[in-house]
């Protein structure tokens, strides 16, 4: 066919390869690459090579000039489809920012510039300016502008933290709570329980320390709540008449629907077994690090955009799976992951609900007001923030004595640092290098807990020593309670049978990471029933992608 | 502090370190029997003074010194992005310039180490429009190496991977032989049969090359300024050797918006 039109995704040598040998064949080509420039020349991997001819150079010239090759670099598929085998692509060609005919490489642009970041093109081996060439070979100027800071690219949710810390520092301290709003609809929620990977990434630690960029999103939304401000969420006036279902109400869930109304969605229904919302943020994030009057205010105005949020209603009790699915448009499962993992030692059987209690059925009953015995000891056992705040709130609730149990030693400690101190702080005692060995019982109630000291060994497969026991150093501490808070897991069953998804053997859903689409069309998912259990900010961010994906799949159909 | 002067703010360097603000919580005391919230949240002046400690490193600033010493006026901050509606017969998806590649086991210290980098790099590193104009040397320190050792990363993986990755070796052996005055280098790989057979005997005569079979265990440096110390298994034998420059094999990885594109077009990619 003459006039068959082919478009090559990826600049690198295969691409530009592909590019001439398609061109050369008579298609119209268009070649697209994320980099500013086509790529670089490579060392040949599948013979060996002589000195002086050491290098394949991708015939760059060639490509650039060819008439029936149409260059598109600095370019991303914003939006691609296939329809009676035809790929329809909508394409962002990012600016240069430079008119490369004008350039006479005189390099003054980059004597001034007063940007010094990683070069991609070499590996990050060196330096560049904000304007430079990307490829030496091409000697084409570029400015990259539109990438992110550090701090903004490790946020999964990609926050402008830049823009808002810096409306801080001007005084705008709303205009700054309006900039976090538009990517994240939980700004004091999230201020307060994050473990802040921006503040990881921070530039400023190579000065002196990190900015305080958490508790800077924490104050712009306590500035609001202390005027009493009532803001309201902006819906478009035109309104899109889909029905999604969302599953959870948790940091996900919340997110889709947050982002979902914003396009103009109208009917969408959160359902939600729990009679309350924020999933794990009201029921495993204690009230001392997260005030339950602060989340709830937070979702009435996600809710306030129109979005119907059912409370008491499980998927597969009150509603199947099978017919949300075949009553809604789509479907985004957010559902979390609520079942603790069982410590398998002997006796916990026996006595499970007779002073056993898993941390996330602890830690819900005491934020539902559920009645828990606190009488005598209490022991957590683990290592994780759920250990924590279950041994925070085990203490706060006036256990006479909080153990927690934990294998490694405290360098090992997943938990956030900052929250081990306070627990230590605030008394509880934290024995190190020691492990449950048996569940000790009196008149069908737990009594306390046989333990073992461990020492450390050889790394394991995640580089971390692994506990040995010592042989004879059993011991007992005598308790009422005892909480194992080791991992948690998600709860599928809603599902039913024959659903059809594809879910991967550490029971969660494999999902396309780029919209949370799973493998049945019209269904998405996202959060910790995706990751397993992990911080918040990265199940908003899976919110907000699968809001994304279903907008596109929606609008697409 | 940050002041501005004809619109641009200057931080002067005097007043840079400055401690980070501290949470302010209620006493130890005021929380047992309670669930009051424990840290009480930064008031106003502390928040601002905090915010003006953000050094505000975005990739290119705006600030239009370039746009200002530049005399051609080439470059432009007006153009615009341009978005695209095209139609297509055929795609062909390729892996593209990202050089994506499989986590690398944290033991042999990449990342931590700034003279322990991966092939990719250091095949840049030998490009003659590369950041070293193709010259040798460790980004620790700029110094010329007189030993180094190129490790395979994932000595598990399949046989083609072996494969390649053991020729990019060689080949990234043959030419830093070739620019690096005594040079010593070892590559330290298992060596498949496929290799054995088409490469090896040409790869053993290659000057200041040692084909060592086997594969890495660990890198360490004992103390600073001293060389890295690879520890690594020829022959069911643990060897302890110091190397100036350690380059890791890694095997290749497609993005996941590669990834991604390939499976909405169920197109695999080339």
């Amino acid at each position: 066919m003459q006039d068959k039109k082919v478009l090559i995704v990826g600049g690198g040598i295969d691409g530009v390869n592909a590019a001439l040998e398609k061109a050369e064949a008579g298609a119209q080509v268009t070649i697209m690459e994320k980099f500013p420039t086509l790529g670089a020349e490579r060392i040949p991997r599948d013979r060996l090579i002589q000195p002086d001819d050491a290098f394949v150079n991708p015939d760059l010239n060639k490509v650039r000039n060819h008439d029936s090759i149409q260059v598109l670099t600095y370019s991303k598929i914003k939006k691609v489809s296939r329809d009676n085998g035809k790929v329809t692509a909508h394409i962002l060609k990012q600016s240069l920012r430079v008119d490369n005919s004008k350039c006479n490489d005189c390099k003054a642009c980059i004597k001034v510039c007063p940007v010094n970041m990683f070069d991609d093109f070499d590996e990050s081996l060196s330096f560049r300016t904000a304007v430079d060439y990307f490829n030496p070979a091409t000697g084409e100027y570029n400015i990259f502008k539109e990438d992110m800071p550090v701090c903004q690219q490790a946020c999964p949710v990609n926050l402008d933290i830049r823009t808002y810390v810096g409306q801080i520092a001007d005084g705008k301290h709303l205009d700054s709570l309006a900039t976090i709003r538009d990517r994240l609809p939980l700004p004091g929620s999230i201020g307060r329980v994050c473990p802040h990977p921006c503040e990881t990434a921070c530039n400023r630690q190579y000065i002196d320390e990190p900015i305080s960029i958490c508790f800077l999103k924490r104050y712009v939304a306590d500035v609001e709540l202390n005027k009493e401000i009532e803001p309201v969420y902006e819906t478009p006036e035109k309104k899109l008449p889909e029905k999604i279902a969302i599953i959870g109400a948790g940091p996900a869930g919340l997110t889709c629907a947050y982002h979902l109304a914003r396009q103009g969605y109208e009917n969408i229904t959160i359902y939600e077994t729990l009679p309350v919302p924020g999933g794990y943020l009201w029921v495993g994030i204690p009230e001392y690090r997260l005030p339950k009057k602060l989340l709830q205010r937070e979702v009435d105005l996600i809710a306030n955009m129109g979005i119907e949020i059912q409370y008491n209603k499980r998927i597969g009790k009150d509603v199947s799976f099978e017919d949300l699915k075949k009553n809604n448009d789509a479907v985004f499962i957010g559902a979390g992951c609520h079942l603790g993992l069982k410590l398998r030692v002997p006796g916990e059987d026996e006595y499970e609900g007779k002073g056993i209690v898993d941390c996330v059925t602890f830690l819900r009953d005491q934020a539902l007001g559920n009645p828990i015995d606190t009488k005598g000891k209490l022991i957590v056992i683990g290592g994780g923030n759920a250990a924590i705040d279950s041994a925070r709130v085990g203490w706060r609730m006036g256990f006479d004595e909080v153990y927690i149990l934990y294998r490694r030693t405290k360098k090992e400690m997943p938990a956030n640092p900052w929250e081990i101190d306070a627990a230590e702080h605030e008394g509880v005692i934290i024995q190190y290098l020691a492990a449950p060995v048996e569940i000790l019982g009196k008149d069908g109630r737990v009594s306390g807990m046989k333990c073992i000291k461990m020492e450390l060994g050889e790394p394991d497969a995640s580089g971390r020593r692994r506990p040995v026991p010592i042989e004879g150093s059993e011991y007992v501490i005598d308790a009422e309670t005892i909480v194992p808070a080791l991992s948690q897991a998600a709860n599928l069953e809603f599902l039913g049978e024959d659903h059809g998804l594809d879910i991967n053997r550490w029971n969660t859903f494999d999902i396309d990471e780029e919209t949370g689409a799973t493998n049945i069309q019209g269904v998405f998912a996202g959060g910790d029933v995706v990751t397993g259990p992990d911080i918040a900010i990265r199940a908003v961010a899976a919110g907000k992608k699968a809001a994304e994906g279903i907008h596109e799949y929606l609008r697409s159909k | 502090m940050i002041y501005e002067k004809e619109n641009r703010y200057i931080i002067p360097f005097d007043d840079v370190p400055s401690p980070r603000a501290e949470m302010p919580e209620i006493s130890v005391d005021e929380r047992r029997g309670n669930f009051v919230e424990v840290e009480t949240g930064f008031p106003e002046n502390m928040s601002v003074q905090e915010a003006k400690r953000c050094l505000s490193c975005r990739r290119c600033l705006g600030c239009a010194l370039c746009w200002a010493e530049c005399e051609p006026e080439a470059i432009d901050f007006s153009i615009p992005d341009e978005e695209l509606d095209l139609e297509f017969d055929d795609v062909i998806i390729t892996k593209g310039q990202d050089n994506a590649f499989y986590p690398i086991d944290s033991k042999l210290g990449f990342g931590s180490y700034a003279d322990v980098i991966t092939d990719i790099q250091f095949e840049r590193m030998l490009s003659p429009t590369g950041p070293t104009d193709g010259m040798v040397v460790s980004p620790l320190d700029g110094e010329i190496p007189k030993r180094m050792a190129i490790v395979q990363g994932n000595p598990d993986s399949e046989d083609d991977q072996i494969l390649s990755s053991l020729i990019l070796g060689v080949n990234e052996s043959i030419i830093a032989l070739d620019r690096t005055k005594e040079l010593e280098v070892v590559l330290i790989s298992p060596i498949n049969q496929a290799f054995k057979e088409q490469f090896l005997s040409e790869a053993e005569q290659v000057s200041g090359l040692k084909m060592a079979g086997g594969a890495p265990d660990s890198v360490e440096r004992k103390a600073e300024g001293k060389p890295l110390i690879l520890h690594y298994t020829e022959n069911s034998q643990q060897k302890d050797e110091p190397f100036d420059l350690i380059v890791i094999l890694t095997k290749p990885r497609i993005s996941s918006e590669i990834e991604s594109l390939s499976r909405r077009l169920e197109k695999s990619v080339q």
